[in-house]
């Protein structure tokens, strides 16, 4: 039987740099509660840990690469200030969390081509939870304010996201017969790495399974424990090329491989031809060819996981199993990072580690390829991100330097 | 109108509510090719046609999937909980999925590709003055044509 690839999206061209960028410096800044500081601080306490953490000086950084969405977190002029430097800084939104986690590198690795950077940043920070306290408007309001949504979907109540990702996983469970108890394999995981994780802001909440099947519905088949955290945070990841990796104090991580899927189905979750699928179907595999690698050969998998059932689609997507069986494969223990299977969110993911939109999910990948991980995957060479947002969905994958 | 109603003076969607309020449900079709267009756009996104009418459909169709929420997740919505919002196909071109209310059921008798109907509601919100007359859905209580 030959397997016909899906017609309701389509891979992004992008250009393939697998072996030449590499990952030289993470640094996080996750809070457990209202931090009291707006995101550009908080986006300046990861940069210094990250500048820190690769062995560099602040004058050294010479890109800062932010999301499309919130490219004005951070200013050239914002960091010179701070760390009191004045050197030219190539200024890039092709990068940030959510699915630019994972592509950054492609424009970094043409800036670093072109003579433009050396050491570029990526960045990703929100003050949402201090927002929330405030009385302010929270994620939510991207998808309130657009138009088609706020007409025909906010009106009749299908709004905000874990509306949507009921809906969504209702429609799983009726297709494939996925369970409760498959959805609480995410949580569940989640947050037993979580647990072990110093940062993350459920540390001290640990969730078995017979506790997640007892809690009550949100938004009925989701329960809270399925959907992600709200808090203030951020995330900062040094890019550089490989070369130059080799030359700074921790071993390099390299990028061996970045692609992009599209659904052709627009933006809005209710009219998407494959409504239980994401884009990954298209991403993964490009990005997968690239490093040479299949499912089988990952060792860590972090998934952008805003709900426990868009981890569960991406693991089907991505081929580690077939369409439709990600319940039981991620069943019992399997997603552990201790015991057979396939070791996830090693950090607690957005459910449980914090609300940063997919950085720290590349940062954890980062520390698991060096052996510096709190939850660490035993000889983890090949690490690989999945980023989604709805239409659009990205595969990172990463290996330690040969 | 102030969120979370919608706007009816939209020259994009005007239409559709303007429909409503004498009680019918409408949807955009291609004149060229005779396919829906929902959401409403200016161009078909088949044929790329721009002659796009708005026409008459039965109201009846069956549900692809809903949510139930049980838990305030925004503010105008105070009130209404627990209530049901979904997704019904509708009869004339199954890829129109509507995204609606259902109504008047007891959430634990929903299934999916259960036939449902049209009904029309006045939405309001707490805390915002006026309200709109909206189509929403219900299970069917005249029997589905196959
Ligand atoms: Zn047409």
């Amino acid at each position: 039987m030959t397997a016909r690839s899906p017609d309701w999206g389509f891979a992004g061209e992008l250009e393939d740099i697998s072996g030449q960028m590499a990952i030289v410096g993470v640094g996080d800044a996750i809070y457990q509660r209202a931090s009291g500081r707006n995101a550009t601080e908080i986006a300046l306490d990861a940069i210094e840990r990250a500048i820190a953490d690769a062995g560099l000086r602040p004058e050294q950084i010479d890109g800062l690469m932010q999301s499309p969405f919130m490219g004005d977190t951070l200013s050239a002029d914002a960091y010179r200030d701070h760390f009191g430097t004045k050197q030219e800084i190539w200024m890039s939104t092709e990068g940030g969390a959510m699915t630019w986690a994972a592509t950054a590198p492609i424009a970094a690795a043409r800036a670093i081509r072109e003579g433009r950077a050396r050491h570029v940043v990526n960045l990703f920070a929100v003050d949402w939870f201090s927002q929330k306290v405030a009385g302010g408007d929270g994620p939510g309001r991207y998808h309130r304010d657009e138009r088609m949504k706020a007409n025909f979907e906010v009106p009749f109540g299908w709004f905000p996201q874990p509306v949507y990702f009921a809906t969504i996983a209702r429609r799983h469970m009726w297709e494939y017969g996925t369970k409760a108890e498959d959805l609480g394999a995410i949580a569940v995981s989640c947050r037993e790495h979580a647990t072990r994780h110093p940062d993350a802001i459920t540390r001290d909440r640990p969730l078995t399974l017979e506790q997640y099947l007892a809690r009550p519905m949100m938004v009925d088949p989701l329960r809270m424990e399925d959907c992600c955290l709200i808090s203030d945070g951020g995330g900062a990841t040094i890019l550089t090329s490989v070369e130059r990796a080799r030359d700074l104090p921790k071993p390099p991580v390299v990028v061996a491989g970045v692609a992009e899927g599209y659904s052709g189905s627009g933006a809005y979750w209710s009219q998407q031809a494959d409504f239980t699928a994401t884009p990954q179907v298209f991403s993964a595999p490009l990005a997968f060819a690239q490093a040479g690698i299949t499912a089988q050969d990952v060792d860590v998998l972090t998934l952008y996981d805003p709900f426990s059932i868009v981890a569960l689609m991406q693991i089907e997507d991505m081929g580690f199993c077939a369409k439709g069986e990600a319940g039981p494969f991620v069943s019992g223990d399997r997603l552990r990072f201790d015991t057979p299977g396939l070791a996830y969110n090693t950090h607690g993911g957005l459910l449980s580690h914090a609300y940063v939109l997919g950085i720290a999910h590349v940062n954890e990948l980062v520390r698991q390829l060096r052996g510096e991980a709190a939850c660490q995957v035993a000889d983890c060479e090949i690490g690989v991100y999945g980023g989604y947002t709805g239409h659009m969905a990205s595969t990172l994958v990463l290996r330690r330097d040969r | 109108m102030a969120a979370p109603l919608p706007e009816l003076d939209w020259p994009l969607t005007r239409p559709f509510w303007d429909a409503a309020r004498k009680g019918r449900l409408v949807m955009p079709r291609c004149e060229d090719c005779a396919r829906h267009v929902w959401y409403p756009e200016e161009r078909c996104p088949d044929c790329r046609g721009e002659r796009i009418s708005w026409v008459d459909v039965s109201g009846r169709g069956r549900l692809f999937s809903w949510a139930e929420v049980k838990h305030l997740l925004h503010p105008p919505y105070e009130g209404q909980i627990p209530y049901v919002s979904g997704l019904v196909t509708l009869e004339e071109d199954p890829r129109i999925r509507y995204v609606t209310r259902i109504v008047d059921c007891d959430p634990a008798d929903l299934s999916i590709d259960l036939p449902m109907e049209v009904v029309f509601r006045t939405l309001t919100f707490r805390g915002v003055a006026g309200g709109v007359r909206a189509p929403v859905f219900r299970p069917a209580r005249t029997p589905a044509r196959s």
